[in-house]
């Protein structure tokens, strides 16, 4: 070939990334997303500075509306590489916010009202609390899966009914309202903008990939999603790495929760959260995150929940009817999958 | 039905495994095929099971020459390959197991269960079974599977037989039910082909022997010509030649075990190591060694009985307490058991020690790879980049990188079950003179090995099992090949 002296060759480079790196084709599709986003922006606005302020709120809009799933995906991605599955991330979501809820409720109903500790000391408590609550529920879910031999599967898909369950018969009569303060935590606005929720994402997102990269608890997560015999064998305390994978989960439900009533000030104890353990899992999946367990990465679940997201901002831009929106998703799931360069044996 | 095989030569690459090796057998005789590991006994068989092909050499058939492209076609021809794990479904009935993929239907496509079983009734009382056809097959003992996995052989009209170890599972009485089978089949114009290394069994159920050894065919005669020293004598060869075995200076009792036992797979054992002793542990399939230190080392089931390391009694749980014992362990089965593929060279290098070697919260990476250099360098592992998966190496060189994961953490006692498996010849040699240097630093080396030469190669001492139990111990002059296969087989008992 002539021009394969004459420097950078963009083809060669491509089909060489495009191959050797699973996780670039989906950066492809995403960046062919942005690029039809911005066709679909539009630009009838007067000013450069109207288009740019208006194309940075869009997407600041996305991010903070992903978020919460973002954050929940992260936990999950941990999970899937040890080869697990967590399905009772939505129920738990909406149990720790009732616990959330009940501690700062500011009105007679409130349990630390009733105490008198209100303002802020009650919110750093329902924090703590609702923190607290993620970890132990995690943990147990954990304790049933190494101690009591119960497939991820089942294990979560029981905790899924039971938390959803007994949540809504607990708070059938109470009513807790979320005090104005709180809200700030979500919604404070910087420079006329709300993006605290993408700071919390961004920042646990970091230290879920220096955990997962630099840490040994972090690379033995992949060493028994890969081989748990052979890290059995080499020493590793399997069964506390997978309780810690699912402890670490309910941490995150429990921050995710937090952010969740901060940001719509109530929760329907019915329907909240319902449904996001399949997108966290549908995000990890197109992250390029094995279901078998062993590969995956934190920085390819970032992509995959941007990558869901602005297809979503996408399809609502340009008028597609919110019922054929999920149908999207399910595309996007699939054709990552299968654009992912698979192993061959 | 008469089966000839003549010639019959196969290499692998370079290797050759099969050199002009005849064989044969009639209808109505019980055919013993003898010989060690890697002698080419499953080479030979594979290819009259139409699994491989033979690069030279006929096989024929009441004189009609064939061939086999695959294990379709040598079962056609009346040929049936009864391997170790057997093909059963452990879920469905045993006359569902017998008709699977032929099924009998009727003129409406639905199953007819009534004619199955009743064929299969047929079947069992021609062969003197006592067993129920609806009866599901996991609730049936390893004889009676075996016998049902014939007798599907037998349902497609198999005139041979090959048996591939059947006895290595199994306990007295079921040998004895499996046994009184074979000769049923006998008595019905079945040629059978027993591969065993048991060789009193031998001696029980055999009309004629063939022995190969690394490829050639050795001796071939009537079972009443010979005795378990002489076939023992064959297998292993008469000039063994003694190879230079290292003596070691060994120091004081690190590890012992009296009457461990877990009730299962082994009984009633009894063993001490010193330091800078290699000590070797041998026996047949199914000789228990294997359960036995995946117990000792935490990972397999629970023993009773007293284990000392360095003279304190321990009970170890789990393996992360033998690991702070200072006991490593490299396992059997290395694609199973010792590497994790989706972790790189560096990572599976260091996964033994990876969670104490921190700085703070985070790895002490620079620590690890110092550590991983330096058993690099020692165990002199060829490899690429650190970071290369650890599925770009040779066998050999993924066994050196489990054993550096097991180096780095200085353990005073090391477990190495079968350490040249899946290696080749020059990295074996390499691993020996890696448990010798081991040896001389006063690490307590054990070795598990089925392969004779090997324990003779590495160890300056050496426990025999059978069946569980260990039967003897060889030490010095009464360490050697024959020897070994003497106890091994259980010809001394």
């Amino acid at each position: 070939m002539e021009n394969t002296k004459n420097g950078f060759n963009f083809i060669q480079w491509f089909r060489k990334m495009w191959t050797q790196h699973p996780l670039f084709s989906t950066a492809c599709a995403l960046l062919l997303m942005a690029v039809l986003q911005i066709i679909a922006l539009g630009f009838d606005q007067a000013t450069f500075g109207d288009w740019l302020s208006r194309y940075i709120r869009n997407w600041i809009n996305i991010l903070r509306n992903n978020a919460t799933i973002g954050i929940i995906a992260l936990g999950m991605t941990f999970v899937i590489i040890t080869g697990g599955i967590d399905l009772a991330v939505g129920s738990t979501l909406v149990a720790i916010g009732a616990i959330i809820m009940l501690f700062i409720d500011s009105s007679a109903t409130g349990l630390l009202t009733a105490i008198g500790i209100t303002g802020i000391p009650a919110y750093i408590i329902g924090i703590l609390m609702g923190l607290l609550a993620g970890l132990i529920l995690g943990e147990f879910t954990g304790i049933l899966i190494t101690v009591g031999r119960i497939p991820p599967f089942i294990a979560t898909l029981g905790m899924m009914k039971i938390c959803r369950s007994v949540t809504q018969q607990c708070m059938q009569t109470v009513n807790p309202s979320v005090p104005m303060p709180f809200t700030k935590i979500a919604n404070l606005a910087i420079g006329r903008q709300m993006f605290m929720p993408i700071i919390y994402w961004l920042v646990i997102a970091f230290i879920m990939y220096w955990v997962s990269k630099h840490t040994a608890f972090g690379r033995h997560v992949f060493a028994v999603g890969s081989n748990e015999r052979a890290s059995k064998l080499s020493g590793i305390n399997v069964n506390r790495v997978k309780r810690a994978v699912y402890a670490i989960m309910g941490l995150l439900v429990g921050v995710a929760s937090v952010l969740q009533v901060s940001r719509i000030g109530a929760m329907d104890f019915a329907n909240a959260g319902s449904g996001y353990e399949m997108d966290a899992i549908a995000a990890v999946i197109v992250g390029g995150t094995s279901m078998a367990g062993g590969r995956g990465s934190i920085g390819g679940t970032v992509l995959g929940v941007l990558i869901i997201a602005v297809m979503n901002n996408l399809l609502n831009l340009i008028g597609v009817p919110p019922f054929l929106r999920e149908a999207f998703k399910g595309v996007i799931v699939i054709g990552a999958v299968l654009l992912q360069k698979k192993e061959k044996n | 039905m008469n089966l000839r095989m003549t010639g019959i030569s196969k290499s692998f690459g370079a290797n050759l495994v099969l050199d002009k090796v005849s064989f044969s057998l009639s209808g109505g005789e019980i055919i013993a095929l003898l010989g060690e590991n890697g002698a080419g006994k499953s080479t030979l068989m594979n290819i009259l099971g139409g699994v491989i092909s033979s690069d030279e050499g006929t096989i024929e058939i009441d004189g009609k020459e064939i061939s086999f492209a695959n294990p379709r076609e040598s079962l056609d021809a009346g040929i049936a390959f009864i391997h170790q794990e057997l093909n059963l479904i452990n879920d469905l009935a045993i006359y569902e197991n017998l008709f699977i993929g032929r099924e009998i239907r009727n003129r409406w496509g639905v199953l007819d269960k009534k004619a199955m079983i009743d064929k299969t009734r047929e079947v069992f009382d021609g062969m003197g079974i006592d067993l129920d056809p609806e009866a599901m097959v996991r609730t049936l003992d390893a004889s009676y599977k075996q016998i049902v996995e014939i007798s599907r052989a037998m349902m497609m009209d198999a005139r041979i037989v090959i048996m591939d170890e059947p006895t290595t599972s199994l306990t007295e009485t079921e040998i004895s039910r499996v046994f009184s089978f074979m000769r049923t089949l006998k008595s019905h114009g079945v040629g059978l082909i027993f591969i065993s290394h048991k060789l009193n069994e031998v001696m029980e159920i055999c009309d004629r022997y063939t022995v190969l050894r690394d490829g050639h065919m050795i001796s071939s005669g009537t079972i009443d010509s010979v005795d378990t020293d002489a076939l023992a004598k064959m297998m292993v060869g008469h000039d063994v030649v003694e190879e230079k075995r290292a003596v070691h200076k060994s120091g004081d009792i690190v590890f012992s075990a009296s009457s461990v036992s877990d009730g299962k797979y082994f009984n009633d054992i009894s063993f001490s190591v010193r330091s800078g002793e290699v000590v070797g542990f041998t026996g047949l399939l199914g000789d228990g060694r294997s359960e036995l230190f995946l117990s000792l080392f935490g990972a397999g089931t629970p023993y009773s009985g007293s284990v000392e390391v360095s003279g304190k009694p321990v009970t170890m749980h789990n393996p992360q307490e033998a690991v702070s014992l200072g006991i490593g362990y490299v396992p059997r089965n290395r694609k199973e058991n010792g590497i994790v593929k989706d972790l790189d060279i560096l990572e599976n290098g260091s996964l033994v020690t990876m969670g104490m070697r921190k700085k703070g919260l985070f790895l002490d990476s620079k620590r690890i790879e110092e550590d991983f250099e330096k058993e690099k360098k020692e165990l002199s592992i060829k490899m690429g980049n650190e970071t290369d998966p650890i599925t770009s190496l040779s066998g050999g060189n993924q066994q050196k990188v489990v054993l550096a994961k097991w180096l780095s953490a200085d353990p005073r006692i090391l477990i190495l079950d079968n350490p040249t498996q899946g290696v080749d010849v020059g990295a074996k040699e390499e691993i020996y003179t890696i448990i010798s240097d081991l040896a001389d630093k006063g690490v307590a080396v054990i070795v598990l090995s089925s392969e004779a030469h090997e324990i003779v190669r590495t160890s300056s001492r050496c426990y025999v099992m059978y069946h569980g139990r260990i039967l003897t111990e060889l030490e010095g002059e009464g360490l050697n090949e024959q020897e070994i296969m003497r106890w091994a087989t259980g010809a001394a008992i």
